[in-house]
């Protein structure tokens, strides 16, 4: 806690304060960030605690902006008595800086227009969780898991997660923004016994907003004890050209590749192979893509971004089309561009109506890709590739599960591929996406 | 207790983050017999020894095998250019306290940013109910242990001040342009931190380092023909300023010119399994990732890892000595003392093809019956340490570079790599190659670029089938190894070595189709 002249400040005044010392230290603008997280981690293993962490931490980040001249810090020290050597360094430290012209606060006419709605995002009831819930919500996760990974099972972990967040931002410019929520995870991860030294490792994590939302925690257990069961016998086939489908849950891992050259960053610095590709056509028609940052209880769900501008729901894409990119104030200037926001709050891409089975019967012979290792996008070129575990199913029925195999093609044939979207949407993720079908992709393995 | 000089500290840091007026690489000063002389956390937070006894001691007042303390002052600063001007400054510090109780295989954790007796005690309340039996003892005192010195620094090192590092920024800038007219754009960044680490542990022992890191990088584009392409270098390590001379600044800008100019001729191999040279240095991530995480003590503990039943096995053959050291000098891995009070070691994990060790943190080393490793790593104070790598390498053998390229035949030849992954169970591993040739008749030809790689750690330890006498060590500061959502730096090192057999992804199936 900061107290001056034996008064507790509250993060309100703590931010006027530094506000009002650094203007007086010598900046032309400032902008701080002061948050708190409480935390609490138990991890199970064995049918015993593994692991027990809680603690809190607290952060001020301040930013200057001084003659055209910029720096940034973050201090966990929050008592005014050390605070202002803190805010004198800095500024010294802008000071060193080159000019940089675009370097500014935003126009204040920016930040006009912020949601009132209720995004729901601190669950009232998180305080009633008790050390006792923790521990017996671990245990029922763990033995369902156990259950269900039967002699197969060489080693269970189960665990919780919660926080509590809060923040409060300020700016010498009039912005002012706060936002407090909470979040809650339970899960586990299960080692099982295969051919040979084999031991395939799967693992369910869930996480909320409010505790009230998580499924039932046996069905977390035990989803995490058949993903598990899905990977036993992988091996790799060999390569060859045929239709894939992205689960659900692993989408935005491919789909991500889009999103940095999509940026003005990228755009500007001429890293992007998208750059010339706004209001043209980089994917089939089922490429629709929508941030939408005001979904209650949403994990991506905000009401402002890290500019200060207003949250909006977006279209990114647009059958196919690439209809706005990410553009922050900072390259907004650069570019000479109006800026539209720099970051996404929850992705959406409108679901199909048929599910996985369905279309799995309908092909064949394709691959149900269920997790990845390794990989890279390069934002430049727009060439991808990363390895690939899963399912291979032939006129709809489970052939074997695939490891040890790799996925590549360039972003821009890649999304012209996409022939249908199921109607699964993953809810438990910033990245709300359905399963996609993709035709005549190169899998790589013998 | 002494009452903390706090505003010392943030005044110090802050201008750490960019505006000192001196370069402490350049001072003349005097350096430390050993890192672990200083009496930092004393003088300038008043932690003494009787506080860290009264801590422990409620650590272990319900009970546990042993406790320790972290206490980490960290200071971190990176400045970055962009479009000609050094115009980006940002600054990190990290302060506070750790304090675990182990009891078996089990932890108890609480941290805290604020080292005023009332918080710490709390941290420490917090880590104690893990247990419910009786106060375990604490030592009578503390031995302050003695360590090597494997990146010596001035004893009041206190990380690099930035206006010693813009002039180099601008350098970089310069001479990239000035290597090619192709190079359209080019970002550098220096980045930098002086970390001081205090442990004190139940069972006596007391270690004090600091430790510098950072690194120095360039990322460029190229444009030819309307095509682009980008490439990214650095070199740093556990180095104060004197290391970031004009052979650095030139070979940083030259490495990114050069490998970016390089991709505009680069092809796509054919996917599928074919043999893999490895070519010397920063590919030593592929140890890291296809052997190195699965031969981490906790994960054969736990008897989830592939290679759980394999100590004391032959894994390789027998031309195969695979290393993780603590104490190469200047390092990004390399450490005085680990972050649970062991020294700095070197491990062999695989002698003459027989796997010999795992990486041990105390825990694990107690389960096996065996001295701890020095492996024993952490973030920072608000993570509790677990078995991690160092510098992980694999000595050289009797071959030529050629030799090697020669006796791979058709395949592909890897000069760079971005990032990798591995699958601990299955060891399953996945890493990423920026840079490499395609091997025809035993011949490098044509370049390549964002290929994956794919194989399985075990079986790819049994396929490296010939090694060169070109051993070489990253040089890098960049590289961050991540387990269990904390990262830590890392270096590898290899020899030009043959792998028989992978799997390359692409685009193209044998035979060209497409």
């Amino acid at each position: 806690m900061t107290y001056i002249k034996n008064k507790q400040m509250s993060f309100p005044e703590l931010a006027d304060w530094v506000i009002s010392r650094t203007m007086k230290a010598g900046a032309g603008d400032c902008r701080v960030n002061i948050s708190k997280r409480r935390l609490v981690e138990i991890n199970y293993r064995d049918r015993k605690p593994e692991v027990i962490k809680e603690a809190t931490t607290q952060g001020l980040y301040l930013e200057v902006f001084v003659n055209n001249r910029f720096a940034g810090q973050s201090t966990p020290d929050f008592r005014t008595s050390t605070l202002e050597g803190f805010i004198t360094g800095l500024i010294e430290s802008a000071g060193i800086m080159e000019e940089d012209l675009f370097r500014t606060l935003p126009d204040p006419k920016y930040y006009e227009g912020r949601s009132t709605a209720d995004l729901q995002l601190n669950d009232p009831d998180y305080s009633q969780l008790t050390p006792e819930d923790r521990h017996s919500m671990t245990k029922a996760v763990e033995e369902a898991c156990l259950l269900k990974g039967g002699d197969k099972v060489i080693s269970v972990e189960a665990g919780e997660y919660d926080e509590s967040y809060e923040e409060y931002i300020k700016s010498s410019k009039g912005f002012e923004g706060s936002n407090k929520s909470t979040y809650c995870q339970v899960g586990a991860s299960m080692t099982a016994q295969d051919e040979g030294d084999r031991r395939p490792a799967g693992y369910n994590y869930i996480g909320c907003r409010y505790r009230s939302d998580l499924p039932p925690l046996e069905d977390i257990g035990t989803v995490a004890a058949i993903r598990t069961l899905d990977l036993m016998g992988g091996k790799k086939i060999q390569t060859t050209k045929l239709p894939v489908i992205l689960e659900n849950q692993g989408v935005g891992r491919v789909l991500g590749g889009l999103f940095d050259p999509m940026s003005a960053g990228s755009i500007q610095q001429k890293r992007s192979f998208l750059a010339d590709k706004k209001g043209t056509s980089i994917g089939s028609k089922l490429l629709t893509v929508i941030d939408d940052p005001f979904i209650p209880r949403g994990l991506g769900s905000r009401y402002y971004d890290g500019d200060g501008f207003p949250a909006r729901k977006r279209n990114l894409l647009s059958e196919g089309i690439v209809n706005e990119f990410l553009v922050d104030w900072y390259y907004s200037r650069k570019l000479g561009w109006e800026p539209t926001s720099g970051s996404i709050g929850n992705l959406i891409i409108p679901p199909g109506t048929r599910s996985i089975e369905a279309i799995v019967k309908d092909l064949p012979r394709c691959i149900l890709i269920t997790g990845y290792i390794g990989g890279n996008s390069n934002s430049t070129t727009g060439d991808f590739s990363v390895g690939i575990i899963g399912k291979l199913f032939e006129k709809g029925s489970f052939v074997q599960n695939v490891a040890e195999m790799n996925m590549a093609d360039n972003h821009l044939n890649f999304w012209n591929k996409l022939v249908e979207v199921a109607n699964d949407p993953y809810i438990y993720s910033q990245a709300r996406l359905p399963s996609l079908v993709f035709d005549d992709v190169v899998i790589a393995g013998i | 207790m002494k009452p903390i000089p706090r505003r010392k500290f943030i005044q110090g840091t802050a201008l750490a983050g960019g505006a000192l007026l001196f370069l402490p690489g350049l001072k003349a000063c005097k350096f430390l017999d050993t890192s672990s002389s200083g009496n930092y956390f004393m003088n300038e937070f008043g932690i003494d020894e009787t506080l860290c006894r009264k801590l422990l001691a409620k650590a272990l007042s319900r009970g546990g095998d042993f406790a320790d303390l972290f206490f980490e002052f960290t200071v971190s600063n990176y400045i970055g250019l962009e479009d000609g001007k050094v115009n980006q400054s940002y600054g990190d510090i990290s302060l506070g306290v750790g304090i675990r109780t182990v009891k078996g295989d089990q932890i108890g954790y609480g941290f805290t940013q604020e080292l005023t007796e009332k918080s710490m005690m709390s941290a420490a309340a917090t880590a104690s109910t893990l247990c419910d039996m009786n106060a375990a003892e604490i030592g009578s005192s503390f031995s302050r242990m003695q360590t090597g010195n494997y990146y010596p620094v001035a004893a009041d090192f206190d990380g690099i001040a930035a206006k010693s590092k813009l002039p180099l920024l601008q350098e970089i800038n310069q001479k990239c342009f000035a290597l090619s007219p192709e190079i359209v754009k080019v970002n550098a960044g220096f980045q930098s931190s002086a970390k001081r680490i205090l442990i004190a542990s139940s069972d006596g022992v007391m270690a004090e380092d600091v430790i510098p890191g950072g690194f120095i990088y360039s990322s460029v584009v190229a444009e030819r023909n309307g095509k682009r392409e980008q490439a990214f270098f650095n070199l740093g390590g556990r180095r104060d300023f004197s290391f970031y001379t004009e052979d650095v600044i030139n070979k940083v800008a030259q490495k990114s010119v050069n490998n970016a100019l390089k991709l505009f001729d680069a092809i796509q191999p054919p996917a599928g399994e074919m043999p893999v040279v490895l070519g010397p240095g920063i590919t030593g991530i592929l140890l890291h990732e296809a052997i190195g995480h699965g031969m981490e003590a906790d994960f054969n503990r736990k008897k989830i890892s592939t290679f759980s039943t394999m100590l004391g096995k032959k894994v390789a053959e027998p031309f195969v000595t695979i290393i993780d050291d603590g104490t190469n000098m200047n390092l990004a891995g390399s450490l005085n003392v680990d972050d649970e009070g062991n020294p700095g070691k070197k491990t062999v994990l695989v002698e003459n093809g027989i796997l010999t060790s795992y990486l041990h943190d105390k825990i694990s080393a107690k389960y096996y019956g065996v001295e701890p490793t020095g492996n024993g790593r952490r973030q920072d104070f608000q993570n509790y340490p677990v078995p991690r790598m160092r510098n992980t390498y694999m000595l050289g053998g009797d071959a030529t570079p050629e030799d090697v390229i020669r006796q791979a035949g058709n395949g592909i030849f890897v000069e760079d790599v971005s990032n990798g992954q591995v699958k601990i169970g299955e060891g399953d591993f996945a890493f990423y190659v920026s840079q490499g040739r395609m091997i025809e008749n035993g011949k490098l030809t044509a370049p390549i670029k964002d290929v994956n790689i794919m194989g399985n750690g075990p079986k790819m330890l049994a396929n490296i089938t010939m090694a060169a006498n070109d051993l070489e060590m990253s040089l890098g500061g960049a590289g961050q190894c991540g387990k269990n959502g904390q990262g830590v730096p890392v270096s590898f090192g290899l020899p030009t070595c043959l792998v028989k057999s992978l799997t390359v992804g692409g685009t193209q199936q044998k035979g060209g189709q497409s």
